[in-house]
């Protein structure tokens, strides 16, 4: 008997006749010792699996037909009390925020005590048995850490707690839903092996869901590959990764920069993942919209799941799955703009040190040192990337750059000319040369102003007498130049997606016509198509205009496909710097090691994960 | 319009607290304001032969004055309708000034930080250590008393609503990239303020506004009650209630009635701002339709 | 209690001179603006010219406002609280007397206030989306229309007038004797020195004001508790939780209710500050002979010394409510209390 068994499980979200189907006729099986992988961008429903399980549906959305069986018992029917008896003992959850799923104002031991007595363990064995527990998913002194609360834990501590509670009744089955996604890459690493390490040791079911193809397909045994609510493909992870056959399976795949390897452009797909109001539209495959080998067909039915290798199945129909093979490796290889000019960014040994905040008795904390000595330059039409976890002051330095933040020490100077934060001038030389492009534009786009008016706000500054034609003539011109439909001039930031939000973003920072951009994580929240997206756009704009940009970001694949120079950051120190080829085909600081090695490779045959270091 | 601008005037318009507070307060401004054409006898005009009458529906009643009369046989009806305009006129205008005062201080407080914040803060401070009545007697004792004296010591004391609940919702707003942007395009700070972070904090402003009126109609009732407010023959509520309150025994209705008064027209103002508040907080929206 | 708890305190108290400082400069100056003479007012109609003088030097009303304040201030310091104007006596005999019968007032208005909003909260929150709620909730409205001193006007004539069952003058029926003081709060010292009569007595004389102060505070705790456990119920680790099969009871007591109590724990902090304010009223409506009851005379009388005494006391007692909150709300958040 599998462990879990989904049987056509239709999820649909709200009430009446053509309501949309969240989920349509998921099928699957996870036997006991095996780890399934759920894979998809967000809003392709990878999440429903764990909350139908959970009965956790948002409100509207139900189980419309089909069953989920837990070792041959439904959940879909089963009484609410004998649900609640399964959970937390024979089905475990992992949480994505592990700082927020533990309760803050109670100490780990207690809220492992609690779960322990849920799971019948006598009161005088919880303490010993919970630092036993800890100790296993290699916690450093767990008795100390029984008496400290979660804020005094990393993200990475709260997880592997949460999975060392997960793991404390020997469940059946285990749900880890974007276990981590919230960490730093290298921490990203030492959670995923631990869970495989105690999945294997316990024979426990794991359901794996993530966004990130590259991850599951080392994580786990079998994929299973959604879009917008369908099972596009499903297999065995290595016949998925090494041969993705569906079309979306391979653009995800192509969307993804490598670490290693030919730089190639990365193949983008139009437009994003349709949102759930759209989906009663689309009457047949709901890719067939974006779909680069789409025939009139597909739109009208849903094509079966055909097989086309041992165990392994795609939702397509055949002379789709031969073109698509053509389609994907005509991909041009990546150029690179090698004409450095002017030299438009100089920093010199810039520091930015923060005093510590008052407590509630008024002490004050020691501070930080956000930035340490760092020095960058950036001319016109040069990509530099700063690279570095959270905490590593790689967005202070972009603060200190803009002018949105004084440096403590050091020197910047734009077009050889020193600028200091806040006097009247050096805004001017600021304005003038550089802008930037915020990391999320949820933030930075003001909700009350609409499109027109984000991308020339500019010129409402003082000293820019424009007339509303020649505004909208200019907001014209900078929507085509970011590949925007003029139609959306009207809209305001709700009604657009995430990466029309991400293109308005840097419109807005294009309207004064910059020499640099300095751009802060701009893609970290975006799923992978639309990533990619938005870096091609980036290096188009270098070609039409001879743009520079300071890069900031965590993902060491991104900065490679981007930058021409690199620097790594760690704890305000700049550990290594270089030409991108060079740092990371042969990285020499420890750090850029650790990093490089944090990332799942291609490379099947090399080990990864890590081994764990405690911590 | 922005989408979320019509959003959230449907989320008003569809919430009944705002239009219940709404109604019931264009009622109560009505009143006030067609106070001479509405009330059946002038408030002052005594009638000796006539006084502690009940109400028209008890027995002894004069439907010649529906609600009965006081003391000195004055019409309770034609007093409690003047009486609203004096609650109305130092609810509207001590909310005002308290509002202009308390969100400049809490814009400057908030955008800028730093020192200013501290000056600000500290003033705040010191202003929440009184009680708010200790702090407007005291005031009336220095200025002495008088509607308008009211109304100066209403907006010296809430400012500091103001000022404490909009600097903290500015200080979140600062923080949002979008007002970074906008001194990145160029904006001057007073630009970038006006244009950026009070429309922001707008929906905030306005339902503070509301529950101050409410505040501001009982403390002019507080402070002529104590005959610290208008002239002790003016129909004013508060005067209403302490004058009744020696004939408590025999006539109850004398206090009942001004207490109705305040009741209602505080009652429309807190239900006006609370439903403000609950279809305009962008956390409470998000929080509801997620459940 | 903790050793950062005192810490707090000894801060808090800190604190708080330099605004009493400010507190009472700002009463003083106030004061001065007074248009008329109160020592004009508090003579004798036959009165010279050259009695007033007399009198004014007395008081030291002939001095610049700074040097009054200073030597106010310097008296203040050492135990001379001055005398009043209007009852000719020593302001601080007046305030030893008034002020703990005013803390017993707030003391069982809060307790009160807390219980019944802590209850209706919970109620609130256990109706959820039911008809109970919204009752509830618009119940909350018309309470918060009626200020504290309307309410002891109501509650007198309904308790007091109606059904006469509770007493609403002063602070003992007429015609007990008082017991020996021990501590000065009456409370306290009939129940020292078992006198129950004068306990109950006192008792029965405090439900009504004390009612009227405390459904000036229950409804604004109801709301505060009702959401902040709206908002915990929807965090994270209520999900996990529920996700690892611990009942619904467990989780509201253990994980939502020591979450939520700490908005309500501000709540009360400021709220119970605003309580002393609410007792001006509330004592001179029934007679409770306090520190309100002594306000309202002295503004009437224009009697400035005893009023700037007596809104300094106010300003104590309020940061007073203020550290005792932060303490219990320090006792109550880990976060704070480990940083």
């Amino acid at each position: 008997m599998a462990t879990l068994e989904a049987r056509g499980l239709t999820v649909t979200a709200g009430r009446g006749e053509n309501v949309p189907k969240v989920l349509r006729e998921l099928s699957f099986t996870v036997e006991r010792g095996q780890v399934l992988g759920l894979v998809g961008e967000s809003g392709a429903g990878k999440s429903m699996i764990g909350r139908v399980i959970g009965r956790s549906l948002p409100t509207g959305f139900r189980v419309a037909s089909g069953s989920l069986l837990f070792e041959g018992q439904d959940l879909v029917g089963l009484p609410a009390d004998r649900l609640t008896g399964l959970l937390g003992d024979r089905i475990a959850f992992i949480p994505q925020e592990p700082l927020t799923a533990l309760n803050p104002v109670l100490t780990i031991g207690a809220q492992f005590g609690e779960h322990l007595e849920r799971i019948g363990v006598p009161r005088g064995e919880r303490r010993a048995r919970a630092a036993a527990a800890l100790k296993d998913v290699r916690l450093r002194d767990p008795d100390a850490l029984l008496d400290l609360y979660p804020f005094q834990l990393s993200g990475g501590m709260c997880q592997r707690v949460l999975i060392a509670m997960a793991f404390a009744s020997e469940p059946a089955l285990i749900v880890a839903d974007e276990p981590t996604t919230a960490l730093d890459v290298s921490t990203q690493a030492t959670v995923v092996q631990i869970i495989r390490r105690m999945q294997r040791d316990h024979g426990t079911a794991l359901l794996f869901i993530t966004h990130d193809l590259r991850l599951a397909s080392r994580v786990c045994d079998d994929l299973l590959v959604l879009y917008a609510g369908d099972v596009v493909e499903r297999g065995p992870a290595a016949d998925v990764s090494a041969a993705p056959r569906h079309p979306y399976t391979r653009a995800l795949q192509a969307a993804n920069p490598p670490l290693a390897g030919t730089d190639r452009r990365l193949v983008t797909l139009p437009d994003q993942m349709p949102g759930i109001s759209r989906f009663t539209a689309l009457h047949g495959c709901r890719f067939a919209p974006r779909c680069p080998v789409a025939d009139p067909t597909c739109a009208t039915a849903v094509p079966p799941l055909e097989p086309v290798g041992t165990r392994h199945v795609v939702r397509c129909v055949g002379e789709c799955l031969a073109k698509a093979a053509e389609a994907t490796v005509a991909a041009p290889a990546l150029v690179r703009g090698d004409a450095r000019g002017e030299t438009v960014l100089t920093v010199e040994g810039v520091s930015k040190h923060y005093p510590g905040k008052r407590d509630w008795l008024g002490r004050r904390g020691p501070g930080a040192d956000a930035v340490k000595g760092a020095d960058v330059t950036v001319a016109a039409g040069e990509f530099v990337g700063v690279v570095g976890e959270s905490g590593s002051g790689k967005s202070t330095l972009a603060k200190l750059v803009m002018g949105l933040e004084e440096p403590t020490s050091g020197r910047i100077a734009i077009d050889g000319k020193p600028v200091i934060a806040n006097d009247p001038a050096s805004r001017e030389i600021r304005l003038g040369a550089l802008q930037m492009v915020f990391q999320d534009p949820q933030s930075a786009l003001n909700p009350r102003r609409p499109v027109e008016r984000l991308v020339t706000q500019s010129l409402e500054a003082p000293h820019h007498a424009t007339t509303e034609a020649e505004r909208l003539a200019r907001a014209r011109s900078l929507m085509l130049e970011t590949g925007l439909s003029p139609d959306l001039l009207d809209r305001y930031p709700s009604q657009l997606s995430g990466g029309q939000k991400q293109r308005v973003n840097i419109a807005r920072a294009l309207c004064v016509t910059p020499r640099l951009l300095v751009a802060d994580e701009i893609v970290s929240g975006l799923d992978v198509s639309v990533q990619a997206q938005i870096l091609n756009l980036l290096l188009d704009l270098r070609a039409a205009r001879g743009i520079g940009l300071l890069f900031i970001s965590h993902d060491l694949a991104v900065v490679r496909y981007l930058c021409d120079r690199v620097m790594v950051m760690k704890n305000g120190d700049v550990v290594e710097a270089g030409p991108t080829e060079e740092v990371f085909s042969n990285p020499r600081h420890p750090y850029t090691r650790a990093l490089m090695a944090a990332v799942p490779p291609e490379d099947p045959t090399v080990p990864w994960p890590p081994e764990v270091v405690e911590s | 319009m922005s989408p979320r601008t019509r959003a959230a005037l449907l989320r008003c318009a569809r919430n009944p607290r705002v239009m219940a507070g709404l109604l019931l307060a264009l009622a109560v401004i009505v009143v006030a304001l067609g106070a001479p054409w509405i009330a059946p006898h002038d408030p002052q005009e005594q009638d000796l032969l006539n006084t502690l009458l009940p109400p028209m529906w008890s027995a002894g009643g004069d439907p010649a004055f529906p609600l009965g009369t006081d003391t000195l046989g004055r019409c309770i009806l034609s007093r409690l309708i003047y009486g609203a305009r004096v609650a109305l006129y130092v609810a509207f205008v001590a909310a005002t000034g308290a509002m202009l005062l308390g969100t400049v201080l809490a814009l400057i407080s908030g955008y800028f930080g730093g020192w200013v914040d501290w000056i600000i803060g500290r003033l705040v401070d010191i202003w929440m250590a009184f009680p708010p009545v200790i702090l407007a007697l005291i005031l009336l004792v220095g200025m002495g008393a008088g509607v308008n004296k009211v109304i100066l010591a209403i907006v010296l004391i809430g400012w500091t609503r103001f000022c404490r609940v909009i600097r903290s919702e500015v200080i979140v707003v600062r923080r949002r990239d979008y007002v970074a942007a906008a001194r990145l395009a160029g904006f001057t700070h007073v630009q970038t303020i006006v244009k950026e972070v009070l429309p922001a904090v707008l929906p905030l402003v306005i339902t503070l506004f509301s529950l101050e009126m409410g505040i501001a109609v009982i403390v002019e009732a507080i402070m002529s009650f104590v005959g610290l407010s208008v002239e002790p023959d003016v129909a004013a509520w508060g005067v209403m209630i302490a004058d009744a309150r020696t004939t408590m025994n025999q006539a109850p209705w004398g206090v009942v009635m001004p207490v109705a008064a305040i009741f209602a027209t505080v009652l429309a103002f807190n239900l006006l701002g609370d439903g403000l508040r609950r279809a305009l907080d962008p956390r409470l929206v998000t929080s509801r339709e997620s459940l | 209690m903790s050793r950062i708890a005192l810490q707090l305190l000894f801060r808090r108290v800190l604190l708080a001179i330099p605004i009493l400082l400010c507190v009472s400069a700002l009463v003083f100056v106030i004061l001065r603006l007074l248009p008329a003479d109160p020592v004009a007012m508090s003579l004798p109609p036959g009165a010279t010219a050259e009695d007033l003088a007399k009198l004014r030097q007395a008081f030291g009303l002939d001095r610049s406002i700074p040097e009054q304040y200073l030597i106010w201030l310097g008296k203040l310091l050492t135990g001379d609280f001055g005398g009043s104007i209007y009852f000719r006596r020593p302001v601080l005999d007046l305030v030893s007397k008034a002020l703990p019968a005013t803390i017993e007032l707030v003391f069982l208005g809060l307790v009160l206030g807390v219980a019944l909003g802590v209850a209706g909260g919970l109620a609130m929150f256990a109706w959820r989306g039911r008809a109970g709620e919204q009752v509830l909730d618009l119940g909350t409205s018309g309470l918060m229309a009626i200020p504290e001193f309307l309410w002891a006007i109501l509650l007198i004539l309904v308790f007091g007038v109606a059904l006469p069952i509770l007493p609403f003058i002063g602070r003992l029926s007429p015609g007990l004797s008082l017991p020996p003081p021990v501590t000065g709060f009456l409370l306290l010292d009939s129940a020292i020195t078992l006198r129950l009569d004068v306990l109950g007595s006192a008792l029965r004389h405090m439900v009504l004001p004390a009612t009227a102060l405390a459904i000036g505070l229950a409804p604004l705790v109801m709301r505060v508790l009702r959401s902040s456990l709206m908002e915990v119920i929807q965090e994270d680790y209520i999900t996990q939780a529920r996700l690892r099969g611990i009942p619904e009871h467990t989780i509201l007591v253990r994980h939502a209710l020591k979450n939520a109590a700490l908005p309500t724990i501000s709540l009360i902090g400021v709220q119970g500050g605003f309580m002393f304010g609410g007792t001006v009223l509330v004592e001179m409506i029934f007679a409770f002979p306090g520190m309100g009851n002594l306000m309202v005379d002295a503004v009437r009388n224009h009697d400035l010394p005893v009023i700037q005494v007596v809104g300094l006391v106010y300003c104590v007692l309020v940061l007073a409510i203020n550290a005792v909150v932060d303490v219990v709300y320090l006792m109550a958040n880990p976060k704070l209390r480990t940083a």
